[in-house]
């Protein structure tokens, strides 16, 4: 059984009267332990894509299965269980809430989760390590370079060791020098058995995926091992 | 999320933004400390009054011509049409009270406003026509002299007060002084036998009196009809005073059938006024609960444009899964919060008002636990309930949307 199954995936939104088609019948599976790029023009659909199978937003048809669970038809309670434990969400602009130390931050899915006090701060306190901020603890990501926050952003999606990883173009608005970084901790992760979605428009990051899917206009155009 | 952390996070954000938190608990302080305030400003008035009340003789009756009641109907005032003639009552009037069963002594009075010349200074007082004989209780209230006997003719006692304070000389038995009527065309000389003890008073009205026997008040009042204006009648037993009343009332009705009189117990009178003090008081506390309600309305304000300001950070929490009900928790736990700290500060600083006032005011303040329970109550609840709309707000937004938001 494939870790993510989606089969004639449809999404709109309603623009006044009108029902707007986004997502135009997507089929794809993506297995445990792949490193997979959404590659394709901007507005074609791949934050929309993103979003539902981050459980931010929700299918208008057709059918979409995280390890065989219909996200499709599940209450508001279960999808916010599951962003919480199953999956680690990066953004491209990090979101992380500033006026909380990145210590917080990266504790906060566990804070949510109710996981006991020093457990959470131990886990926290490694996981900033691992992604080389250990000195960066009690500072507010407000502090940070951009890169150094993505970091954080990427500590905080590995919080309850979630299923997959959702990168939204990660690193869109870093500089050349803090995406290779990024795209170092990508490939360890990865290297480390973690399931990866990342949206991209730089061709150089896909190096060290092991799949490439473009999307043109809401379909799927090519999907290339 | 557990509740530990809540309050963790309630009090960071208090911490990270404490004029927001400042400014939407002024109006809940405000109306705290009202509430606090203003019910101990009610109590002291209540307690004042009761204490002025407490020196009253409670085993007194006042028998009064004329159907004004004093303070509506009670329990011996008599109902009376309106076109009755005001009753006159005379010695033998007093004969038939002091012959009902239960009563110990008769008063019988007659006051008139007059002027009193002493030493060249004029004063203003309250002439008061007794029967000295039947004043066996004022015989230890004399402070100097002697009271009035029942062979005094032209002879006075004068009140503490008049003697002490009004006029430049202090009086002294033995003193002559000159009464003027009201228009100035007739006087009397008296010689003042006595001067009262401090807050006595054989007329039980007021204190700042003169007191001279029946006979001479007949010739300074040169009036062909002398009647009483109060009967003041004393009960053997104060447990009984109300029962004695009505016996007193009946007994006046042989010879008065048509005509108004009032006979009330001052227990009855005592009882009303602080019926009264007491709805004041209550209605000070709603004044207070208004400006609470004031206070709710601004803390909601705020609150809702904390949650427009935060809108990006409440995305983010759901986003990493939050759930509705934890985002709406954190926000009523914040507004509870915000009312459990207001009403303490509202408390404290209520308790401080009502003691400047009270010592302004010389009553005695009183901050009971009734009313700091109370101003709790209401602040913690009002903020609380405050809190609901925009904790609701925050609860259901879109993740999506509020992430876009930044
Ligand atoms: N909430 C929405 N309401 C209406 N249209 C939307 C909404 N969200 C996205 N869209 C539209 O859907 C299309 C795809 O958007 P998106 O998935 O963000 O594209 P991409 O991430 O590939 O650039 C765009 O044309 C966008 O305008
Ligand atoms: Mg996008």
């Amino acid at each position: 059984m494939a870790l993510v199954e989606i089969s004639n995936l449809e999404k709109s939104y309603r623009v006044g009267e009108t029902d707007v088609p986004v997502l135009k019948g997507i089929d794809l599976e993506i297995d445990e332990g792949e490193f997979v790029a959404l590659m394709g023009p901007s507005g074609c659909g791949k934050s929309t894509l993103m979003n539902i199978l981050g459980c931010l937003d929700r299918p208008s048809r057709g059918r979409i299965l995280l390890k065989g669970q219909d996200l499709g038809h599940l209450s508001d309670r279960d999808l916010a269980r599951i962003r919480r434990e199953e999956i680690g969400f990066v953004f491209q602009n990090f979101n992380l809430i500033g006026r909380i130390s990145n210590l917080k931050n990266v504790e906060l899915p566990m804070t949510l989760k109710e996981t006991a006090k020093n457990l959470r701060r131990d886990r926290a306190m490694e996981l900033l390590e691992s992604v080389g901020l250990g000195h960066r603890l009690d500072y507010s990501p407000s502090n940070l370079s951009g890169g150094e926050r993505q970091r954080v952003a990427i500590a905080r999606a590995l919080a309850n060791d979630p299923s997959i990883i959702l990168a939204d173009e990660p690193t869109g608005n870093l500089d050349e020098r803090s995406t290779s970084d990024i795209m170092d901790i990508m490939r360890e992760l990865n290297g480390e058995g973690r399931t990866i979605v990342m949206v991209t428009h730089d061709i150089e990051t896909t190096r060290c995926c092991n799949r490439v899917i473009w999307m043109r206009d809401g379909t799927i155009q090519e999907d290339a091992s | 999320m557990r509740p530990d952390d809540m309050l963790e996070y309630v009090l960071s954000s208090f911490r990270s933004d404490w004029r927001r938190a400042f400014m939407s608990s002024l109006g809940i302080i405000i109306g705290v400390i009202s509430i606090v305030a203003l019910l101990s400003v009610g109590q002291g008035l209540y307690g004042g009054v009761s204490e002025q009340f407490g020196d009253m003789d409670m085993d007194l009756i006042s028998v009064r011509p004329g159907s004004e009641m004093v303070m509506g109907p009670g329990p011996g005032s008599r109902p009376v049409l309106s076109s009755a003639e005001p009753a006159e009552f005379d010695h033998k009037d007093v004969k038939i009270v002091e012959n009902v069963l239960g009563v110990d002594a008769v008063y019988p009075l007659k006051t008139a406003r007059a002027l009193l010349s002493f030493r060249g200074d004029n004063s203003s007082v309250n002439i008061v026509g007794i029967s000295p004989e039947n004043h066996d209780d004022m015989k230890d209230s004399v402070a100097r002299g002697r009271f009035l006997t029942g062979s005094d003719y032209k002879a006075a006692v004068v009140s503490s007060d008049v003697a002490e304070n009004s006029f430049r000389m202090k009086i002294s038995p033995g003193n002559q002084i000159r009464v003027y009527s009201a228009d100035k065309s007739r006087y009397m000389d008296l010689k003042v036998v006595g001067v009262l003890e401090e807050d006595e008073d054989p007329s039980y009205a007021s204190n700042d009196g003169i007191y001279v026997s029946h006979r001479a008040m007949k010739e300074f009042l040169d009036s062909e009809n002398y009647y009483y204006d109060s009967i003041i009648v004393r009960a053997r037993d104060s447990a009984e005073v109300e029962v004695v009343a009505e016996k007193v009332e009946k007994a006046l009705s042989r010879t008065h059938r048509n005509e108004a009189y009032s006979v009330e117990a001052m227990t009855t009178i005592f009882e009303s006024v602080l019926e009264v003090l007491n709805m004041i008081k209550y209605a000070l506390a709603g004044i207070g609960s208004i400006s609470l309600v004031v206070g709710a309305i601004g803390i909601s304000n705020v609150m809702m444009l904390t949650v427009k300001e935060r809108t990006h950070e409440i995305g983010v929490m759901k986003a990493i899964g939050a759930t509705t009900w934890d985002v709406r928790a954190l926000y009523l736990l914040d507004a509870g919060m915000l009312g459990l700290v207001s009403s303490l500060v509202g408390i404290l600083l209520g308790t401080l008002v009502s003691n400047f006032v009270g010592s302004v005011a010389m009553l005695p303040m009183e901050v009971t636990a009734q009313s700091v329970a109370l101003g709790l109550l209401f602040g913690v609840s009002i903020t609380t309930v405050a809190g609901i709309y925009p904790a609701n707000k925050a609860a259901v937004l879109d993740p999506i949307e509020a992430l876009r938001g930044e």
